[in-house]
């Protein structure tokens, strides 16, 4: 039973942190983005797209802040794209989210041969994000806790600030309740003179630009260069992870850290040797606890009411 | 009273000759034998010159409404060549030699790679847009395309007998394959409200990983065998009959699967437009509040739907592998899914359009690989022009929306 | 009006199509040699890299015309390798085991091309005369590499900062495809040879292409006492040298020098020269020597294997490491030393 103790560890959580950074961003995104009464299922290319720009910027400057800005930018022009095909040309919510992943694969594929010459992998970049770990003094004293949320590269940082702001507007500003109207009753909004349109475009874009924030540490902080698909479905990861989640922040954080964890203990799993199956069946298990979350139901499946509707303003 | 008879079956003979020139028009040049045009364009000849008298029409309006028919589409996709000439032509690259390859690859040269490709296409398309009829989004098309290959290599690697048996069973095998892997979004949905494009995605990553799993029990593992990471061949009395049995002349490769696929779309178009079950499907889809009213059963519906969809994506794999491959790759990057759902999407879910539409991709990818091949543009424009072709939907949208702005 | 412009355009843009596709013919003076990738393409920092980049030198040097070809789906491997036969090419590369089939199909309607299959092995008894298998002996590579790591993680670990005294080393794999076994049959046998009591980990990702998988994993080798970690997982690999520099423990890295990845932490790397034997193919070939009809394994005998330069660890490796390294040279080279290519025959 030491097996236990050579997994369950301070390292483990710290992974599980790493690998569900990018989760948690996607999935507060969709959350956001579907509590405003828009559909999001594009968050695979948003990220790969984000991913790509964010590796592009910091390649070509030299500088991987560049990168975080060339991707947050990718990622929030991706939302805003969505925004304007569902809001203003009234598209089907789904269906735009599906074109718009197509879209990642075939922008990013193309814009690797034009800038890079050649499909795959893009040149490394100089600099990483990585590079730019620093301790908080004295919270990361504590310890367990310390050294893994306060041990940790930027993106980590900026979204567990993200978390707490997002948290705090949603439930305490009078933005988040008109977010919340806007996917609810997006009537009674109209009557109180807000605009529906505006709220909701700022919500769709705000989600891509969280998308593209997840994409940049994927290819800037973990990573070193931009591969193609190198997303690998964490996008509908965390679609699974939102709905598991019941549509709150608090709840898409949880799922999201269940799913890193998940990935986390796999890998561990398969290094220990400690059951000789096949290396398959340990790949297929964080899709599996997503669909068992999902359907499972962790929380009960309650969509905002007015999510998918077209809302036409005048 | 006998005038009337003979009139009638006249007519009936008439209906017959034209359908038979169309058919052996399109299976001639499916094979690669382009006279067979000429009979095609001798039955749509005699069609149109039979309806403009039934309906009484002048050649210029039936013209102008087929005109406005076409006229989104055409518009959408002449557009996006446009642009993307002009991005070939800003990366440095001939817009006018690539598109001439392409075209020239796509349409007869490598014609009979534009019917391989889409085969499965036609499949996954029809299953989407079947789906997306009765309002749902089988998303996971790809992971059904996997299962059906499945069960295809899986009995005919065991089963050896008689083609006319053991192909009818395999495609009822394949189907039930596919439907049944559809039961659990299906039952999510309508238990737990569990949206069925996470589900069904997640239930295609598992597939696709599984079949590497089945792969390597099935022939492919990379200790003991000599072709890793690839299944046995399955038994020829299994295989599709291919096209140069009859055509001599066709490619070697190319076989009856299309004529299934279009058999199929034909099956799905009567099916939704001229049965109940299918009247019922569209109604769920268009309405679920009316449906309910009605006393329809909206989940019973919803599960019909889910798992028809699952089991004819499913046949996408089953075609593959008893028609062109024989046996089983992990064929990982294959996209049938995403594609299938493009196909849908561009043919209005309409389901004899997803033959066309999946025609134009297949053309798409084979006129891209003549083009990449002889003129040495890459591959990737070929993916820019077909995510531009999708704006063509947007195309439509933003059209209404201009003419709505323009009327306030 | 708009009507007639429209069919107009419409009519236009195909007969300018088909009219314009006659117009292709070039002078062509040099050798065509295709090269068909695998459904990667390009940018794999693996197989296909390594034949291009030996085409690219024999273009560069103005022996010979490139036409290359990626696919979009398996199913364009045949027509892929058949296409450019029709396009004049004398040789093509097809790269990658999954191309078996497609070669022994193309080759017998096409007895005027040579097809060298990348990565492919025939049966030598019934293999056309006109096709070439060409692998590596990738064990002889990596037997060099676990050579060096059995040694530098125990005996001289006290030597860099990056090495501990666990005596774990470790290996970052992509699929268990052959050319990967054989690496890492290799390693182990190489390890094992100078340090019986190591203790060789594992973990296959499934994937060629996640860097952020290959980084985890090598992370948690990491954490498990692995204090040199190999990678054999193409792209994915990329991450094992970020977990490297992260954690400050030392990588390897295979198929070509990927010292660059991670200057500070990367030991060698196990070199097996994809890019020179798809060079020397084509020299061959245009020479009129090349031997078709058979299986070629490019290993150390033939000059294709070798390890990196130590690069950052030159002054680090001790003379017994090196001299171990020359002895086990010399011993493959000899044939005393039998490295093995399965796992199967090293008892894993």
């Amino acid at each position: 039973m030491n097996f236990i103790g050579s997994i369950i560890n301070t390292e483990f959580f710290i992974a599980a942190v790493r690998l569900s950074v990018p989760i948690i961003l996607a999935a507060v995104a969709a959350t956001i983005c579907e509590k405003a009464g828009i559909i999001n299922i594009a968050m695979e290319g948003m990220m790969l797209i984000g991913a790509f720009f964010a590796a592009w910027g910091a390649w070509l400057t030299g500088n991987p802040w560049i990168g975080l800005m060339f991707g947050i930018f990718a990622g929030t022009a991706m939302g805003l794209f969505h925004g304007w095909a569902t809001i203003d040309l009234h598209m089907n919510h789904v269906v735009s989210g599906a074109v718009i992943n197509i879209l990642g694969f075939g922008i990013t594929r193309y814009l690797m041969v034009l800038v890079f010459g050649h499909p795959g992998n893009s040149e490394q970049i100089p600099l990483s994000l990585a590079a730019f770990r620093f301790k908080i003094p004295l919270l990361n004293k504590i310890p367990f806790i310390g050294d893994i949320l306060f041990n940790q590269t930027p993106i980590v940082y900026l979204t567990i600030v993200l978390l707490f702001v997002i948290q705090w507007v949603l439930k305490r500003s009078a933005f988040g309740l008109h977010l919340h109207a806007a996917g609810e009753h997006p009537e009674v909004l109209a009557t109180l003179g807000i605009s529906v349109k505006k709220i909701r475009y700022i919500a769709v874009g705000f989600s891509g630009t969280l998308c593209g924030i997840a994409g940049a540490f994927l290819s800037i902080e973990n990573g070193l260069s931009f591969s193609e698909g190198m997303t690998s479905g964490r996008g509908f990861i965390a679609l699974g992870a939102n709905t598991a989640g019941g549509w709150s922040i608090i709840g898409s954080v949880i799922a999201s850290l269940f799913f890193g964890a998940v990935d986390a203990l796999a890998l561990r799993i398969q290094v220990l040797n400690i059951f000789d199956i096949y290396s398959e069946l340990f790949l297929i298990f964080p899709y599996v606890a997503a669909l068992i979350a999902v359907g499972g139901l962790v929380f009960k499946s309650n969509p905002p009411k007015a999510l998918g509707e077209d809302y036409q303003s005048e | 009273m006998i005038k009337e008879k003979t009139a009638n079956l006249q007519n009936k003979l008439i209906n017959f000759i034209i359908i038979a020139l169309f058919a052996i028009g399109t299976f001639f040049v499916i094979g690669g034998v382009f006279i067979g045009w000429s009979l095609i364009v001798i039955a749509l000849i005699f069609w149109t010159y039979r309806f403009l008298k039934q309906e009484d029409m002048k050649l210029k309006n039936f013209l102008n409404i087929i005109y406005l028919k076409i006229k989104f589409p055409a518009f959408g996709l002449l557009l996006s060549f446009l642009l993307g000439g002009i991005i070939m032509y800003i990366s440095g690259y001939n817009p006018i030699r690539s598109y001439g390859a392409m075209i020239y690859g796509g349409l007869i040269k490598n014609w009979h790679i534009t019917i391989l490709n889409s085969i499965p296409l036609i499949f996954t398309g029809l299953s989407i847009a079947l789906a997306f009829k009765g309002g749902l989004f089988n998303i996971g098309a790809e992971g059904q395309y996997y299962i059906g290959a499945m069960v295809a290599t899986w009995i005919g690697l065991r089963v050896n007998i008689s083609p006319f048996i053991i192909i009818p069973v395999i495609f009822i095998a394949g189907f039930m394959g596919g439907a049944l892997f559809n039961v659990i979004p299906a039952i999510l949905k309508i238990k737990k409200g569990a949206h069925e494009v996470v589900t069904t995605m997640m239930l295609a990553y598992i597939a696709a990983i599984l079949s590497s799993l089945f792969i390597k029990f099935n022939g492919g593992n990379p200790v003991t065998s000599k072709h890793a990471y690839i299944t046995d061949t399955i038994f020829e009395s299994a295989w599709l009959t291919k096209f140069d049995s009859i055509i001599p002349s066709a490619n070697y490769r190319l076989h009856i699967g299309i004529l299934l696929a279009i058999g199929l779309a034909i099956l799905v178009q009567f099916f939704l437009y001229r049965t109940r079950l299918g009247f019922l499907i569209r109604v769920v889809g268009e309405s679920p509040q009316t449906a309910k009213t009605q006393g329809i059963s909206v989940p019973k519906i919803i599960v019909l739907t889910l798992c028809l969809a699952g089991g004819i994506a499913a046949l996408a794999g089953v075609t593959q592998v008893l028609g062109l491959d024989h046996k089983m790759f992990e064929n990982l990057n294959a996209g049938y899914g995403w594609n299938g759902i493009a196909v849908a999407l561009l043919a209005n879910t309409s389901p004899i359009g997803v033959i066309f539409t999946a025609l134009l991709w297949g053309a798409l990818d084979a006129g891209g690989q003549y083009m990449a091949r002889t003129v040495q543009t890459p591959t990737s424009i070929v993916e820019i022009i077909k995510g531009l072709v999708l704006f063509l939907l947007l195309a439509k949208y933003l059209f209404t929306y201009l003419k709505k702005r323009r009327k306030v | 009006m708009k009507k007639v412009l429209f069919i107009f355009l419409a009519l236009a843009v195909v007969c300018g199509g088909l009219f314009a596709s006659g117009s292709q013919e070039k002078a062509d003076s040099k050798p065509i040699i295709g090269m068909a990738t695998d459904t990667n393409g390009l940018g794999d920092g693996s197989f296909n890299d390594g034949v291009y980049s030996g085409l690219k030198r024999a273009e560069d040097e103005g022996l010979i015309e490139i036409r290359l070809i990626e696919p979009t789906s398996m199913t364009d491997y045949v027509p892929n390798l058949s296409g450019l036969s029709e396009d004049g090419a004398g040789l093509i590369f097809a790269t990658g085991f999954l191309f078996y089939d497609a070669v022994l199909e193309v080759s017998e309607h096409y007895p005027e091309t040579v097809f060298a299959g990348i990565d492919l092995s025939f049966d030598p008894s019934t293999m056309p005369s006109n096709v070439i298998g060409i692998t590596w002996k990738e064990q002889e590579a990596s037997y060099l590499a676990g050579v060096v790591a059995g040694l530098m993680t125990d005996k001289y670990s006290n030597l860099s900062d990056k090495l501990n005294d666990k005596n774990v080393i470790g290996a970052v794999l992509g699929m268990d495809i052959p050319p990967v076994e054989r690496y890492i049959v290799g390693f182990t046998q190489g390890a094992k040879s100078v340090n019986p009591d190591i203790e060789v980990l594992s973990v296959v990702t499934g994937t060629f292409t996640d860097q952020a998988k290959g980084k985890e994993a090598a992370i948690a080798l990491s954490e498990q006492g692995a204090d040199i970690v190999i990678q054999l997982a193409g792209l994915t690999g990329i991450g094992v040298f970020n977990a490297a520099q992260e954690k400050g423990f030392a990588a390897m890295g295979c198929d070509i020098d990927q010292s660059f990845l991670a200057k500070a932490n990367t030991i060698t790397s196990a070199r097996k020269g994809i890019s020179e034997a798809t060079y020397l193919t084509i020299k061959n070939y245009l020479s009129g020597d090349l031997k078709s009809g058979s299986n070629s394994e490019f290993g150390l005998a033939e000059g294709a294997i070798n390890l990196a330069p130590f690069n950052d660890f030159e002054d680090i490796i001790p003379l017994e490491v090196r001299e171990a390294v020359e002895k086990a040279k010399a011993g493959i080279l000899d044939g005393s030393i039998n490295v093995y290519s399965t796992r199967a025959e090293l008892g894993m």
